[in-house]
């Protein structure tokens, strides 16, 4: 604010109307018993609050309202004086307001022009906001707000597209997983020939009968069959870990199911892309992010009927980065594309552990509590229980479990409950064991594996989650997990057999040829195709397509002369003849150009599409080298 | 325990000829056959079972749609969508997801369906497809077991 002492200078200026209201209304000797100034004349106090609403103000300020009256009194910087901190009592009673500005006191009449308004805009001299009209503020208000609707639709379009992409590539990784499982099966069908050839060159070996081998008639299989190996005569490792490896990849985890959601949720969400023709637009100039802004892209939901897109941020901050690292770490996304990372994790610790010798368990058999009301899973959950050597026990619903443990809450180390269960659901049932039991682990077996859904067994005192349909090697692992301290040696566990299971909590360091031929393997795979593929589908969806760089604008509502005043940033485009306090974004300069504003966000994306299976630089390569020559110009 | 995986290529070569096709998931079926210890001992009971399961089952789901009874139908089909998922019969354990989607008023993607009508259409229509994949599957099955 400029300083402006001549009190000639500011006799026409109205900016204190409302103080100089405020003095005459206080000279008015017959409003005594109402609102007065105080024995001093430095404040002044209103006595009767209501009889000061009702009549006076009216007649002064042409209102009712005692709040409106404080809040104006707060803008031009009065204070309410607090008396238990001055005197330690309340000269005026109770009720009494008393306020006071250091330059308001009675005797200084003069002293008036001085009680201005805190400034709302610094920037700006008050003569000149005085001569905004109301109107005019309204304009730039409005500019505000569609400026920031502008963005709101700038973000959802490039909400659409990453959904997009995320379809693609969910549908990518689906018929991916098709694949492997062919090639595995594949696989399976030559270690069986191969396992065959070994058996037959052997036997013929052991039997010096050279003269059998007839090699690969066409009746091999059938007449062959029968010549497994005995017990004496070992089968190859090779072949054997092979398929060790092959048995060990259980296709059915979560994350697949995951996936399988996500891609039949995307068809029938249809496609969002018919409003997703612009591309990433440039409104990445705020300094401040806003940790909503992430979590609340929706992935499966229709973003059009997402009634959360209406309560995107739009607080201080009238602009945002979405791909500012705090966001794009946190973005839902990133479930699905860790999931492969779990697969493979999970397939290094499933062993077929009929193969061990002997039990997995130190001393006691762990005793399992089997809570389900299906007559074919329970069976199929006891075997693969006691197949691993656990003691179980079935219960047909959560009465029945409740039941098992009020009766002897000691005999169990764990439970595997299901949820949907007639007489008592898994979750009631849970909260009723804990009353009892309060450690045991207790694992909630569903189909329903949404997010909201596992933090509400979590609230209600389960410990973790099986997805079903729930396999052997699901099961084996939240039996390491949560039984670790009964098992023989979670160190020494799949070592005799060369295998490449490892403990669960501590998945040492797999035999090489192995486990680690597997893990690297299908990524592998999946990176060189997805190369091919992905390209394809990129260029289809719009966010690489050069056209459309000239409309970026041409959904909104705001006229844009050209989109050339990208260089200066878009919010000053938006109100670059607008008033020097509008002031919004000031970051625009750091990203001059529209094309370079392009390139790292899909940069950025690529590293997060890299997360899918494989972080090595020479693969990133491949893989987004070339798209990238497609879209950025 | 001996090392068993001539079982288990009888029973991928068996699972071949029996040309389950998309009726049966390979890998969670020969999961169930792994634990079969002397012949089928542990897997055909329970398949036989099963099929005794899903004879019941939509006995009531017939009766279920004739009495337009949804929350029902939802809870039948959940229940048949269990055992078929972990035995990995897959065709059936879609069917059953439908069944139970609709029974509750939901599409399949999960959006709300409240014509109840348009619901029991989709059931019926699910609850016929699923009787006839049932019958061939259980010829499927009859066929691997036999070659016992």
């Amino acid at each position: 604010m400029p300083p402006d002492n001549d009190p000639a200078a500011q006799a026409g200026n109205n900016s204190s109307d409302f103080v100089r209201k405020l003095y005459k209304m206080l000279e008015d000797p017959s409003y005594n018993s109402v609102v007065r100034w105080s024995a001093d004349g430095d404040s002044f106090v209103v006595l009767e609050n209501e009889k000061f609403t009702k009549t006076i103000l009216p007649k002064h300020f042409k209102h009712s309202n005692f709040a409106s009256f404080v809040r104006q009194l707060n803008k031009y910087d009065f204070h309410k004086v607090r008396h238990n901190e001055e005197s330690g009592e309340t000269p005026y009673g109770r009720d009494a307001w008393e306020f006071r500005h250091p330059e308001f006191r009675a005797d200084r009449k003069d002293n008036l022009d001085n009680i201005r308004r805190k400034a709302p805009a610094p920037r700006k001299p008050a003569q000149a906001e005085d001569a905004f009209p109301a109107t005019q503020q309204i304009v730039v208000l409005s500019e505000s707000l569609a400026a920031t609707q502008h963005q709101i639709q700038a973000l959802q379009e490039q909400y659409f597209e990453l959904a997009q992409t995320n379809k693609v590539l969910v549908n990518e990784v689906v018929s991916l997983q098709k694949m492997v499982r062919a090639q595995s099966q594949v696989s399976s069908e030559l270690i069986t020939h191969l396992n065959n050839i070994e058996d037959r060159r052997r036997n013929s070996r052991h039997s010096a009968h050279s003269s059998h081998s007839s090699h690969s008639g066409p009746s091999y299989h059938a007449t062959n069959l029968g010549l497994l190996p005995d017990g004496a005569d070992e089968p190859a490792a090779e072949l054997r870990r092979a398929r060790e490896i092959l048995n060990g990849v259980s296709p059915d985890s979560q994350a697949d199911r995951e996936l399988e959601r996500l891609s039949v949720a995307y068809h029938q969400n249809g496609s969002p892309s018919e409003s997703a023709s612009s591309i990433m637009f440039p409104q990445q100039q705020q300094q401040q992010p806003q940790q909503q802004g992430g979590g609340q892209m929706a992935l499966v939901h229709d973003p059009l009927n997402d009634p959360r897109h209406m309560v995107y941020p739009v607080g201080q901050t009238t602009g945002i980065d979405p791909f500012h690292s705090d966001h794009i770490h946190n973005i839902p996304y990133s479930r699905p594309l860790s999931n492969p990372n779990v697969m493979a994790e999970a397939s290094q610790i499933s062993p077929p552990a009929k193969d061990q010798a002997g039990s997995i368990w130190g001393g006691k058999k762990p005793q399992i509590l089997l809570v389900e009301d299906d007559k074919t899973c329970a069976r199929i959950g006891s075997k693969f229980l006691s197949n691993v050597d656990c003691v179980v026990d079935t219960a047909r619903n959560g009465l029945e479990a409740v039941d098992k443990l009020n009766h002897d809450s000691e005999r169990f180390d764990l439970i595997f409950m299901d949820i949907i269960m007639p007489q008592l659901d898994g979750v009631s049932a849970t909260a009723m064991i804990r009353m009892v039991a309060p450690r045991i682990p207790i694992i909630a077996m569903t189909s329903n594996i949404r997010q909201e859904d596992i933090q509400t067994y979590f609230q209600f005192g389960m410990n973790d989650v099986l997805a079903k349909p729930f396999t052997r090697d699901g099961m084996v692992r939240i039996l390491k997990k949560h039984l670790s301290y009964m098992l023989k040696d979670p160190q020494q566990q799949g070592m005799s057999s060369d295998d490449p299971n490892q403990g669960v909590g501590a998945p040492g360091p797999g035999p090489p040829a192995s486990s680690q031929g597997y893990a690297d393997a299908p990524p592998g795979m999946t990176i060189a195709t997805m190369g091919a593929g992905a390209q394809v589908k990129f260029e289809q969806t719009p966010i690489q397509s050069p056209t459309t760089t000239a409309s970026w604008h041409s959904p909104g509502q705001m006229q844009q002369t050209s989109p050339n005043l990208d260089s200066g940033g878009y919010m000053s485009a938006q109100i670059g003849s607008g008033s020097a306090g509008m002031v919004l974004t000031p970051g625009g300069s750091q990203r001059p150009q529209f094309t370079n504003q392009v390139a790292p966000t899909m940069n950025r994306m690529g590293d997060g599409m890299v997360g899918l299976g494989d972080d090595r630089p020479e693969k990133r390569q491949r893989l987004y080298g070339p798209s990238q020559g497609a879209f950025v110009q | 325990m001996a090392y068993t995986y001539d079982r288990d290529d009888e029973d991928t070569l068996k699972m071949a000829a029996a040309d389950f096709g998309d009726h049966v998931d390979t890998a969670t079926f020969s999961q169930i056959l792994e634990m079969d210890e002397d012949s089928h001992d542990f897997s055909m009971p329970l398949v036989l079972n099963f099929f005794e399961q899903a004879e019941e089952t939509f006995e009531k789901m017939d009766l279920a749609v004739a009495s337009k009874d949804l929350p029902e139908l939802s809870r039948l089909g959940h229940f048949l969508k269990g055992s078929s998922a972990t035995l990995g019969f897959t065709k059936i354990k879609d069917s059953c997801q439908i069944i139970q989607q609709y029974g509750s008023n939901l599409n399949v993607d999960g959006s709300a369906e409240p014509d109840e009508a348009v619901c029991l259409k989709k059931i019926t229509a699910a609850l016929e497809e699923v009787k006839v994949d049932m019958e061939a599957l259980e010829k499927k099955m009859k066929k691997f077991f036999e070659s016992d």
